[in-house]
This record gives structure tokens, sequence and C-alpha cells, in this order.
């Protein structure tokens, strides 16, 4: 029977459905993986060279130009869909299932790195337009720059041909740093509601900016690092419903939370939204000065009435009297041990000018200051004065007797730092992205794609031609990521080497 | 997530003790001021007792002669005779030594009829009463001379100080530099000739004498005592990351130019000059110093970084890990001292690999606000942060994911 349709047109008509013979002749095929000899030094023209070379490469090309074959009821039927591109099911899904695709309108779906790996699998067979797509076409249609890359989907196969679980990494499904603090239980989203929210808002910066700023394009140019730090939390903000209504509120909130970043300077451009500004729309607030209640110099009890132009209209201050409310302030000088104010006192000493010198201070006169220089030379007796008696002084006095490890905290004077630290203020570019997130291959008989837990590692693909990242890129990444490694998955054409960059403080080693 | 930390391997044979981490004091008798002086632009230590010092208590240095501690000989074989040590040289070894002392003096101007005479008087074999008095057995100094040994004694000063020279040409940093050099020469020979006080238990060197052995056992020779033609010192060379961190944190050691002492500010611009890093680098070793490790920078050529990081000393553990050091401004960013590809960083990452040790990025961090005046202090050195990072290679195959280990 099968055997007719074979010999049907004379014009070659290619059946996909395979004769008795032709099956069998499949199923028997040598299994054997050509393997790779030993390698010679260099090539020298000799002719065994050249033969076993041509062996080795007709061995790779009929392997790979060879044709799968697959039974009919294992292909699992699905249609591409280029306008949301995902690909949708139409027959039920296999084992694959319990890791990869989502559901979307009582639909089962996959993701187009997914489809394709499937594709290369033998699972599944993509339709568009009612015809059978190849593996070219799915390379070809699949893998864009709305999508995922090539080199992003090299990736993604070579984990996945390993037994990884792979799925795409949506920041904003990520708690931010006040909701790991909070330690919130987060929602469970599955991939599908993501993708619909990854569609809605594309992750190019000009479709949020003009969401969110529309009204204020005439200041964008001046205000574009706090807007980047604006897009990220307004992102987060629509995008996370179930989360508590910390994150939740509107947009003006987020603003809000901004003021209180160290080092980002509130914009002219938020203030105007509030009646607040009279005359000037720039406010500088390092000239805004206010008075320390609380220091122990002596302050006139009486406050001069502060500049109108930081009130707001029809407002008038008179000056102030705080002599009453002085004295509830608690006015006591702090406890320290003298341990602590050495401590002081050396803090003071490495930041040293000699105005800043309190005894220098409270010369009145040139006789009193060289009085106090002869003191000062005398207590240095014997030490030499080319060291100390300059402006700079070594950091210890070889003369006293200090335990290693007093010393060694004693010469400690550049500080240790982590890559979290000062990474909230970086803003994110479009050069250095997480891409994936990574599951363990034996957790795969308890994965959950509803619950799928925290991720293994996470995954950052770059170009062997790119540049390597800077520590700029990874205080970035490693901020986006929590506490999970990243990992710099670097692709040379179909070579994948990963790379990671680790925090580290090197710990501190006392021999006593 | 921190990387993790891996212990330092020991060594397998450790022959040397552990004396002290730091070169300062420990009870308040002993004193610590150190000398070194800044010779061709290199930080040299010529006394052998700071030496010594300043070696075994840190291994700060190098001894120009030798690979790392300054252990440079005329022979690495010594004998008992008669109740003093004295080092063994083969006849023909000690004909080279004869030789050697030769050139240094008839670059000195002597001719060479004057040369080869005195070279016969000076190795001539001597009776160990000689010997033992020469070497100040009766408590004289050895730099004194007595008059029956003059002629000895009147040899070796003299070859002493054109061995001075000669030392001065085996100093591989020797640089013809016309103004340097008649500074520095006249220092050298002073520092020479005012040697260290002599140490009591002297019993164990003979230092100017070489028991001079036949080639071979049967040639006929015999063992006899003679006069060394030369004696060879040998100087600590600090690198300057090293030298500054020795006289600002621990305020032990001077540093002299033109016999003037530098203070800190002096050094600290002097050293910026001669090398344009110079802070970076030093900010990281003072960093990695005050966290008790040793970093050390000379081998790390062999690995193609800045600096290896040793646990206690190179003598007692393996490095552990291999640093490389980068400066970036306040945003993070900026341009690399040494900027990486990835071809690059994956060769260095699997030389680093192959000899068992770490790969650590070391960044320091220059805050915006620090200005150029700034720079010209050693008290910017309060406002750098340091950023450590481990590079690592993750091997994505299940047998790794097995071991779990990251």
């Amino acid at each position: 029977m099968a055997d007719q349709n074979k010999t049907d047109t004379a014009g070659k008509l290619y059946n996909e459905i395979l004769s008795p013979s032709e099956l069998f002749a499949a199923r028997s095929r040598s299994h054997k993986i050509p393997v790779r000899g030993q390698k010679d030094f260099f090539p020298n023209d000799s002719d065994e060279q050249r033969q076993r070379l041509e062996q080795s490469l007709n061995e790779h090309w009929s392997l790979v130009s060879e044709e799968r074959v697959e039974r009919l009821g294992n292909l699992v039927k699905g249609i591409w869909i280029p306008s949301d591109q995902i690909v949708e099911l139409q027959s039920p899904a296999g084992k694959f299932w319990q890791t990869m695709g989502f559901s979307a309108n009582a639909k089962q779906c996959l993701l187009p790195e997914e489809a394709l790996y499937l594709m290369e699998c033998g699972n599944l067979q993509v339709f568009y337009r009612d015809l059978p797509l190849s593996i070219q076409d799915g390379y070809e249609r699949f893998l864009s720059s709305k999508t995922i890359s090539l080199q992003q989907y090299q990736v993604f196969g070579h984990l996945k041909r390993l037994g990884y679980v792979v799925n795409r990494f949506n920041p904003s499904s990520e708690p931010s740093p006040y909701m790991r603090q909070l330690n919130l239980p987060q929602s469970r989203d599955s991939a599908g509601r993501q993708l619909k929210r990854k569609r809605s808002t594309s992750p190019t910066l000009s479709s949020s900016h003009t969401k969110a700023r529309e009204s204020h394009t005439e200041r964008m140019e001046e205000d574009e690092c706090s807007h980047e730090g604006e897009k990220k939390s307004t992102q987060a903000s629509p995008e996370t419903p179930g989360v508590s209504t910390a994150t939740t509120r509107s947009a003006d909130e987020g603003k809000g939370r901004n003021w209180w970043m160290t080092d980002v300077l509130p914009e002219p451009g938020h203030r105007s939204d509030h009646s607040l500004s009279s005359g000037s729309s720039r406010w500088d607030f390092r000239s805004i000065v206010f008075p320390d209640l609380g220091s122990r110099e002596q302050l006139s009890s009486c406050l001069a009435s502060p500049d109108p132009s930081l009130l707001p209209e029809a407002l008038a201050v008179g000056a102030c009297d705080f002599a009453l409310w002085r004295q509830r302030i608690n006015l006591r000088k702090v406890n320290m041990s003298s341990k602590d104010w050495k401590r002081e006192e050396d803090k003071l000493r490495r930041g040293w000018d000699v105005n800043k010198d309190e005894e220098v201070r409270r010369c009145r006169n040139w006789t009193e200051y060289m009085e106090l220089m002869s003191r000062r030379e005398a207590k240095r007796k014997g030490r030499p004065a080319h060291l100390w008696n300059r402006e700079v002084t070594p950091l210890h006095d070889p003369r006293e007797p200090i335990s290693t490890g007093e010393l060694l905290e004693k010469i400690s004077v550049i500080k240790p730092t982590n890559l979290l630290e000062g990474a909230s203020r970086l803003k994110g570019g479009d050069e250095w992205r997480i891409c994936f997130n990574v599951y363990q291959a034996d957790t795969v008989a308890d994965f959950k794609k509803s619950n799928p837990g925290k991720p293994y590692a996470r995954m950052c693909v770059c170009s062997f031609d790119g540049p390597v990242p800077d520590l700029r890129a990874i205080k970035l990444l490693t901020f986006q990521s929590g506490d999970i490694p990243v990992v710099f998955a670097v692709v040379d054409y179909g070579d994948i080497s990963f790379y990671t960059f680790k925090d580290f403080q090197l710990p501190l080693d006392v021999f006593p | 997530m921190q990387a993790e930390f891996r212990p330092p391997r020991r060594r397998p044979r450790v022959q040397e003790e552990y004396e002290a981490p730091l070169p300062v004091v420990r009870c308040p008798e002993e004193k610590c001021e150190l000398r070194a002086d800044l010779i061709n632009q290199h930080v040299l230590i010529c006394n052998p007792e700071h030496i010594q010092k300043i070696h075994n208590q840190g291994y700060f240095g190098k001894g120009v002669l030798s690979r790392a501690r300054p252990d440079h000989n005329l022979s690495y074989q010594w004998e008992q005779y008669e109740g003093v040590f004295l080092p063994v040289v083969s006849q023909s070894r000690y004909e080279e030594l004869l030789v050697w002392a030769g050139a240094a003096l008839s670059t000195q101007g002597s001719n060479e009829q004057t040369v080869s005479q005195m070279l016969h008087q000076l190795s001539q074999p001597v009776e160990m009463e000689d010997v033992l008095r020469e070497m100040g057995w009766e408590g004289d100094t050895q730099t004194e001379k007595t008059a029956p040994e003059r002629r000895v004694s009147e040899m070796k000063p003299e070859a002493r100080r054109g061995c001075s020279l000669e030392t001065q040409k085996v100093n591989p940093n020797y640089d013809p530099d016309p103004d340097q050099d008649s500074d520095s020469r006249p220092d050298l020979e002073r520092e020479f000739n005012s040697d260290a006080d002599p140490d009591p238990d002297s019993l164990v060197l003979g230092p100017g004498f070489f028991m001079v052995v036949p080639d071979n056992e049967d040639s006929g020779g015999v063992r006899e005592v003679r006069p060394a033609p030369y004696s060879l010192s040998e100087y600590l060379q600090l690198s300057l990351e090293e030298a500054f961190f020795l006289v600002y944190s621990l305020g032990c050691l001077s540093v002299f130019l033109h016999q003037e002492p530098l203070s800190l500010v002096e050094l600290w611009g002097k050293f910026c000059s001669l090398r344009p890093d110079f802070i970076s680098s030093y900010a990281a070793y003072h960093h990695f110093r005050s966290r008790g490790w040793v970093p050390k920078g000379g081998g790390a050529v062999k690995y193609g970084s800045d600096l290896m990081l040793y646990r206690k000393g190179p003598p007692f553990y393996h490095a552990s890990y291999s640093v490389i050091i980068e400066r970036v401004n306040g945003a993070f960013a900026g341009s690399a001292l040494r900027p990486f590809s990835w071809r690059s960083l994956a060769a260095l990452s699997r030389i680093t690999t192959n000899v068992s040790k770490e790969l650590m990025l070391c960044y320091i961090i220059y805050p915006a606000d620090l200005s150029e005046p700034d720079l010209d202090s050693p008290e910017c050195l309060s406002r750098l942060k340091v950023q450590e990072v481990i590079v690592s290679r993750w091997i994505s195959s299940r047998e790794r994911a097995e071991l779990d280990e990251f």
C-alpha cells in the first residue's frame, strides 16, 4: 500500500510517509557518531592526512544530512502565529509539557525558542498556512530581534540538551530589593501572563517613556537618568498585581520613593507636578540649609524667617524662638569608650588639615602656635623628623608594640566594597541583559511551571567578539539577579563557554 | 552570591621558620629603623641586617643576585676546619674568581703587571692562625688592618672596592645614566666600607677565606685555605609598592635619595612620577597587606597578572590568587589599565586554572569627587574603595552539576 505511494508521479514528488523498506533502512542506520581522532600538530601536504580529513568530513556531512524519521503519532502539531510570536498546539502536548510551554486562551502554547528546540528534537511539527515548516524555516522565522537572537537560542539549546530547564527571564517578576527586605511571598505567574505583559510593554525605552512621560517631553533631555530609574519603578508597579500595596502604588509614589535614593537629585520635572514651587522651577537642595538645632555649638536661640521663595504663596513666617524646644532635645555628649575616642581621633587624623586641628585653632597668635609645635616636637622625640613632622605621617609608629590584628586594623585605610553597593542607581541598557533562568537538571521531576522556585543560575548571553563586562555591567546584572549567580555565556560561532564573575571578600588572615 | 573561599595549599616541604608577619617591634626594647636608598629609580637595601629583617618578617623584596630570598653565596658547600666554617670551592672555580677579580682591578686603571702581581700575592695559601686573627677572633673588627696581615688585608679593601664596582655591573638594573652614576657610586663605596656591626657569632662564617679543593680526588692537589679574591654582598631590592608600604603604613623604613631622607609626600610624588598607575597598584597592595596576605609582584609576570597572593609567605604556601588590578571611576566604568577581550580573558583564565590558582580582578574605585590635587598626597587612599571579583569558568555538563559546586 505504501509502496504504491512512492511511484506516484514522475516529477519526483517527495512523499513524507515512508515505505516499509525505507522505514527498515532508516531503523537500521548505523548510529555511530564520528570519532574525533588524535589531532596532528600541523598540516603537511601528505596524502594520508588529506584522506583522513576527507573521511572525517564525509562522516560529518552524512550525519548532518541524515533525514530524521519519526512516528507520525509522536509528532505534536502546532501552528505558528506570527502576530503573537508563539506556537499554538493543535494536539495534546507530550512529556515536554512538564517544563516547557504555557497556557493561553485555553490553548497550549509554546515560545518560539521552545518550539524550535522541539522541532530539532523531532517532537513537534509546526504548520504555517497549512504547510509544515522545515528546520531552516524555523530558524528563519522564530528567531528574530523580537523574540530571541540566534546566539541566545544556541545557548538555550545547549543547556536544554544537557537537561537543564530554561525559562525566559522577566525582570519585572523579580522581587525588588524592598520586597525582598520585607520578605514578601511572591505571586505565581505562569509564563503566559508574563509573556502577555512582556508583549504589552516592549523592552525598548521609547514606549515606556511615552507612556509615562508624555507631558514632560521638553524636560526629557535633562532628566535622562532619573527617567531611567523611573522606568524601572513604573514597570514594576503595574506589572505585579499580586504583590502587596507597597509596590502597586501609583507612579507618583514611585517618584516619591526616588527622592529617598541618596545619589539622585530630585528633578524639577517631578516637582512641577506638585503645586509647591512658587517662583523658581529649579531647586538646588544643596543650597537650602536647615539649621541644626541639635548641635552643641551655641546657636542664637532665634531663627530668622525662611526665604519666601521656599514657601508656598500666601504663607508668611516670622522669626522663631526655639529656646524652649532646645531644652527638650537631648544634648548630652555621647559616651564613647576610650577606644572609640581613639578611633575618632584616627579618623580625624587621616583627613588631616592644619586648620582642622583643634589645638591649632585655639592658638590665638604665632607665639602660641610655635609653643604648640615645640610641645609636639618634644612628644615626637626620637622619631625621624622627615616622617613625623610633615603634613602626612605614617599610619603606625614602629616603636609602639602592637598585636598583629590591631595593626592590620590600623592600616586598613582602604575600604572593601561589595557588588551590590551603589548598584541600585545604575541604569540598565541594552547591551547587558539577563536572558534566561536556568534550573537544575535533577529537579525536573518536581519542577512545576507555576512555581518554579529559585533558579540555579541566570544566563547573560554575549558574543565572543564583543566586549568583556566591566564592573558596571557586573554590578548591574548582580543587582537585577538578586542572590542568584549570573553566568555569562560567551558564544563563538556555536562554541559556548561559560564564565562567572563573583563577588568576593578576601578573608582576614592573622598570624600571631 | 559570593565566591567560595578555597583554603590555600601548603607546600610539601617547608624549611623555613616563620618569624613574624610584619617588621614591627613586639617588645619595647627593640628598635626598628631601617634604611633604604633610592638608586637609579630602584629602592635598594644595602645593610645586611636590615635585609634579613625586612625579608624574613613579611617577605618583602627580592635579593638582586638570588631567585627570591637574598641568599647568594659564592659557594653552596661549607665545611668545618679547625673551628671555622669555610665555604668550599673547587680549584677551577677559584681560578675563575681570580680572573674576575683581576678584571675588576684592571678596570680601575692598574696595568696588567700590577694586576697579576696583586693576584699572585692574593692567592697564596694562608695558615689558620692568620685566618682566625683576620676574622677578629680576639675581638677586632674586620675592617681594622692588622699590621702583619697587611699583605692580605690591604688587598681586601681594594678588592672590595673593586668588587663594589663589580656588583654595580652585576646588578641587572644598572642604568648608564651619567647623572645618577656619579652620585650613586661614591655612596655605595661609603656604604660598603662602613660595615655593619660585626656579628659576634661570626665564627660560623669565614667570610674572607675559602677552602679550595682540587677538582679531582687524584689530581694530586692539596686542600688549602686561601683568601677570597673578593667578597660579594647582595642587596635587597624592594618594589615601589613594598617600599611605600613600609614607610607609610608601618613607619619602619626611611628612603634616602642622595643621602637625604624623603618625606611621605615627596616619596609619594616621586613614585607616582616613576610609574603612571602607581596609585592603583599601591592601593591594591595596601589592601591585601591590610588583610594579612603577602602580595608579590615579580612572580606574577609568569602568569600574566599583576600580583600573586600568598598566605603567610612564599616559602610556606603556594600562591592562592593571581590578581589583575583595574581602575574604575565613580560610575564603575572608565578606561581600563588592561583592556580585556574574551579571548585574552579566556587565555588568562585557562593559565590560572592550570596552575591551580584563582583569577581575581581587583577594581580600585576612584570616587567622582576626587580631584587631581587630592591625588598628590597619600591621604587620598582613604577615599578609594576596593572591589574583588573572582573569575571562573562554569562547566555546563552533567558531572559538574552533580558536584553541586558553583
